[in-house]
């Protein structure tokens, strides 16, 4: 053979690499060094916030918190809900921040049992999850449109309504809780046979649902009736100035949306400080536009096109359910009538 | 003993590279998984089916792509015509498209499929069958181009002799074409394999969560049960699947025959009446799979409820920001390219690196096998779940020593791991088919090695080389899994804020969400174009 089959380009390449990498160790040594400081009574002037994909603060909103506390906020998407919570229970041992928030009361749950809270869960807001319909449709139908779940197994409502699919979305486990709450332990199962039968579409999750198949959004889907939320109507007003969906205000299960300081946070102080902002009129104001659920302090003043449109569960249900207990075994039952 | 040194101190890098980003979350994600006890999970029915649906269909995607793919690149690379380079970037534009936008997208055929069930055939009821359209759909561009890139540089004295002798097009392709691309198509169908066989998104939302693969049980075991012991299990057959993939490929494409490569600026015939069949096969394909649903996107990007207008990308630069978005799109489309251009870099200089070094010439069985061995550690990190690498980084790097979780670098760097396989898959057997006489003459002929590869091997690649950037750009630019769990604060990229416009309702949020995408499909065919312009090659170069 001749001389070597490796160049010496290789060797500077090798060197190239080996830069990048070390300079990578460098720059997120440095981010390490600054944490290892111990907790002390007053805040340190940074925080992370671990959130599920849907929360948003504006900047105006953490220029506001910085300028009171001045500590700045980190915020970090863990996914949904659920993920949100699993991923807090994986990294309890080294937190992956100081304070959460969109835990709700599906899985809150999960996260007492493991620990992952110092002191308690504080409700920030909560959203109604209910059928909504597409006014125009029934309208051109001469169908009157359904006034309470129980309706959508009947025939005049067949190959009508589409639903998310609990196991993998959160918006689905929260109606599947509610007819457990509604139908009892005894008959959620047949509520969702004679459901399947009569032609529902399951949908992975709540974007495909509303966009691709609900036939009241811009995506104008086939499905008249679909697995929504009570606010969702205030975000489909027409030309005319109303709304050209609404909600069945019966079988909506209430979600809680929890905020909190994680066990073992480097900055508790802050994340407590923080917290008291999420519950402030500043922030609690902006969470109708900014993460379409209910401001939690009732006190708050709501979007115009919100006190017309987007209309509260009247009796909303699940508040005596032991989700945590049960969510394994109905998604079971569940994936049986389904698979 | 000093060349084995040598040998050792240059694939320390690369080997570096993969070793902390991959193989030490994936360890620690494994060891809980298994101290949580994957030993005892019991594997039911359910996850034997999941197993089961998940490598057929990855073999019928695969196969449908190849038997579309060939005679793609046959058209596209093999013979000219106008708009030609317009088709060769429009197939790989899928790719980058999130899975939501895929779903809306195919609406466009649920429509047509409407029509089709007024004659009694109704597709519809079958998500299975989107799934599979959507795998093609997304994937099409990878044999087309990654074969495609190495028929270019071929020599078309045979086929043409074969033709002069009275071989028809067909007989040529099976005799002549067919097996000098064989490294190239098993190369390919080795990646498409594994793409479909951990897709998530796709067969998530087009199977409405009621069709299961490995990938999908895998997610919900971790995300939603925190179950690791299942999830660790499943990844392990992840794996298996993987080496056996690769294995199968060695199998196949092993033996590969060393080819006569010409420059690929050699004048090609132009597209005519005798290459009927691969146009009757690729025109329906490019323009009935690809371009109806890419089209539809742009559709609804300039659609707004009074109309058809920019509306969309109005709202973008102003209610955007101050609504939903903590970054402008302006900002995230910076991030998104910033993020793009470290880990194409990247993912090009190590991905070359291990592609030149798996190249040299194998003299012995045990060489051979450490080289299976050491191409098998590039190519992992593409067979294993997102999910549970993404977990395995929450353990990892959360703390001590090194807290990446926690830098803006995290993100393109896990993109350059992605796609750091995807560039040595079609680099490597290029490499290998250039006949080692080449390489051999421009050494006697006084050239260095750096010299040979720079200026002989890489010039005989070049198309490869250029699909080879292209796919990892596309691979860094719709990447959502990585930005979306590691993104804080204004890191957010292109993805992650249509993402969060399109989970929420009204007709302005999907406008804006649907002009996102638009932006998303014209910056990567920008950036696609660009790689692959066609630079003049220096007239040293030429005058070899």
């Amino acid at each position: 053979m001749h001389k070597s089959y490796i160049p010496k380009f290789a060797y500077k390449l090798a060197a190239a690499i080996a830069v990048v990498g070390l300079s990578t160790a460098a720059l997120t040594g440095c981010a390490s060094a600054t944490d290892s400081s111990t907790p002390s009574a007053s805040p340190l002037p940074e925080l992370t916030l671990v959130t599920h994909d849907s929360f948003s603060m504006s900047k105006e909103q953490l220029a506001q918190f910085k300028t009171q506390t001045g500590i700045t906020v980190n915020i970090v998407k863990a996914g949904d809900a659920g993920a949100l919570t699993n991923k807090l229970v994986l990294t309890k041992d080294t937190p992956i921040g100081d304070a959460f928030f969109g835990i709700d009361n599906t899985f809150s749950g999960v996260a007492l049992q493991n620990k992952i809270v110092s002191g308690r869960l504080t409700a920030i807001d909560y959203g109604d999850v209910c059928m909504n319909y597409d006014k125009a449709w029934f309208k051109a139908k001469g169908i009157s449109a359904p006034t309470s779940i129980d309706q959508l197994v009947e025939p005049t409502y067949k190959n009508l309504t589409v639903v998310e699919n609990p196991s993998t979305s959160s918006t689905g486990l929260a109606f599947l809780a509610a007819t457990v709450a509604k139908y009892g332990n005894d008959g959620w199962q047949d509520y969702w046979t004679k459901l399947k039968a009569n032609g529902v579409k399951v949908t992975a999750g709540w974007e495909d649902a509303y966009y691709t198949d609900f036939s009241g959004s811009t995506g104008k889907g086939k499905y008249p009736v679909v697995l929504s939320y009570a606010s969702s109507p205030a975000y489909e007003i027409r030309k005319d100035g109303t709304s050209g969906t609404a909600s069945i205000l019966d079988g909506c299960f209430r979600q809680v949306e929890y905020a909190g300081v994680l066990a073992g946070a480097k900055n508790p102080v802050g994340a407590q400080l923080l917290i008291k902002f999420l519950l402030s009129d500043a922030f609690q104001r902006g969470i109708p536009e900014s993460m379409y659920v209910y401001p939690i302090v009732k006190s708050t003043e709501l979007p115009a096109d919100w006190s017309k449109w987007a209309t509260v569960a009247t009796a909303p249900l699940g508040a005596g359910l032991d989700i945590n207990a049960n969510r394994e075994s109905w998604l079971t039952a569940w994936s049986d009538i389904f698979g | 003993m000093v060349r084995y040194l040598r040998l050792i101190a240059v694939w320390a890098a690369p080997l570096l590279f993969v070793a902390v980003l991959f193989y030490w979350p994936l360890t620690r994600i494994l060891a809980l998984g298994f101290q949580a006890g994957a030993n005892s999970v019991e594997l039911g029915h359910s996850t034997i089916a999941a197993v089961w649906f998940t490598v057929w269909q990855a073999a019928l995607s695969t196969v449908i792509c190849l038997l579309l793919g060939i005679p793609g690149a046959y058209i596209l690379y093999r013979r000219r015509f106008r708009g030609r380079n317009f088709l060769r970037v429009l197939i790989t534009l899928p790719l980058v498209l999130p899975t939501i936008v895929i779903a809306i997208a195919f609406v466009a055929f649920q429509k047509l499929n409407d029509v089709y069930s007024i004659f009694g055939i109704d597709q519809n009821s079958n998500p299975v069958f989107w799934i599979i359209a959507a795998h093609v759909f997304i994937n099409y561009s990878l044999s087309v181009r990654s074969i495609g890139g190495v028929w270019a540089t071929l020599d078309p004295e045979l086929e043409e002799a074969a033709e002069l002798a009275g071989a028809g097009r067909f007989r040529t392709l099976i005799a002549i074409s067919l097996p000098q691309l064989r490294s190239a198509i098993v190369s390919s169908a080795a990646l498409t394999f594994l793409f479909c066989a951990t897709s998530y998104g796709v067969i998530l939302i087009l199977g409405g969560g009621l069709v299961h693969s490995l990938e999908t049980e895998i997610a919900s075991a971790a995300v939603q049960y925190l179950d690791l012991g299942k999830a660790a299990l499943l990844a392990m057959f992840q794996t298996g699947l993987t080496i056996a993939a690769l294995g199968l490929s060695t199998r196949i494409g092993r033996r590969a025959v060393s080819l006569e490569q010409i420059d690929e600026s050699t004048r090609l015939p132009r597209l005519s009446r005798r290459d009927w069949a691969a146009i009757a096969i690729t025109a329906p394909t490019i323009f009935g799979l690809i371009a109806i649903p890419l089209l539809s996107v742009f559709v609804r990007a300039f659609q707004s409820p009074t109309g058809w207008n920019l509306d969309n990308f109005t709202l973008l630069a102003t209610r955007g920001e101050r609504e939903l978005l903590n970054v402008t799109v302006l900002e995230a489309a910076g991030n998104s390219l910033r993020n793009l251009a470290i880990s194409t870099t990247l993912a090009v200089i190590i991905g070359s690196a291990v592609s030149f070094l798996l190249s040299r010439n194998i003299r012995n069985r045990g060489h051979q096998f450490a080289t299976w061995l050491l191409d098998l550690a590039f190519l992992l990190p593409m067979g294993i779940s997102s999910v549970v690498l993404a977990f395995g980084y929450l353990i990892t790097f959360n703390g001590q020593p090194f807290a990446l979780r926690t830098s803006w670098l995290a993100v393109p760097l896990i993109q350059s791991l992605m796609a750091t396989p995807l560039v040595i898959r079609m680099l490597y057997p290029a490499l290998e088919s250039i006949s080692p006489e080449q390489r051999e003459a421009a050494a006697t002929a006084g050239a260095s090695a750096a010299q040979t590869w720079w200026f002989i091997e890489l010039g005989i690649i070049r198309h490869v080389f250029v699909t080879a950037i292209g796919f990892a750009a596309i691979a860094s630019i719709g990447e959502y899994g990585a930005a979306s769990l590691l993104t804080f604060g204004n890191q957010a990229t292109l993805p992650t804020v249509l993402f969060q416009l399109i989970s929420r309702p009204g007709s302005t949020n999907f406008g804006m969400a649907m002009a996102i995408a638009a932006i998303l499909i014209l910056l990567t065919y920008v950036v696609v174009t660009l790689v692959a312009v066609r630079r003049p090659r220096p007239a040293w170069l030429a005058s070899r």
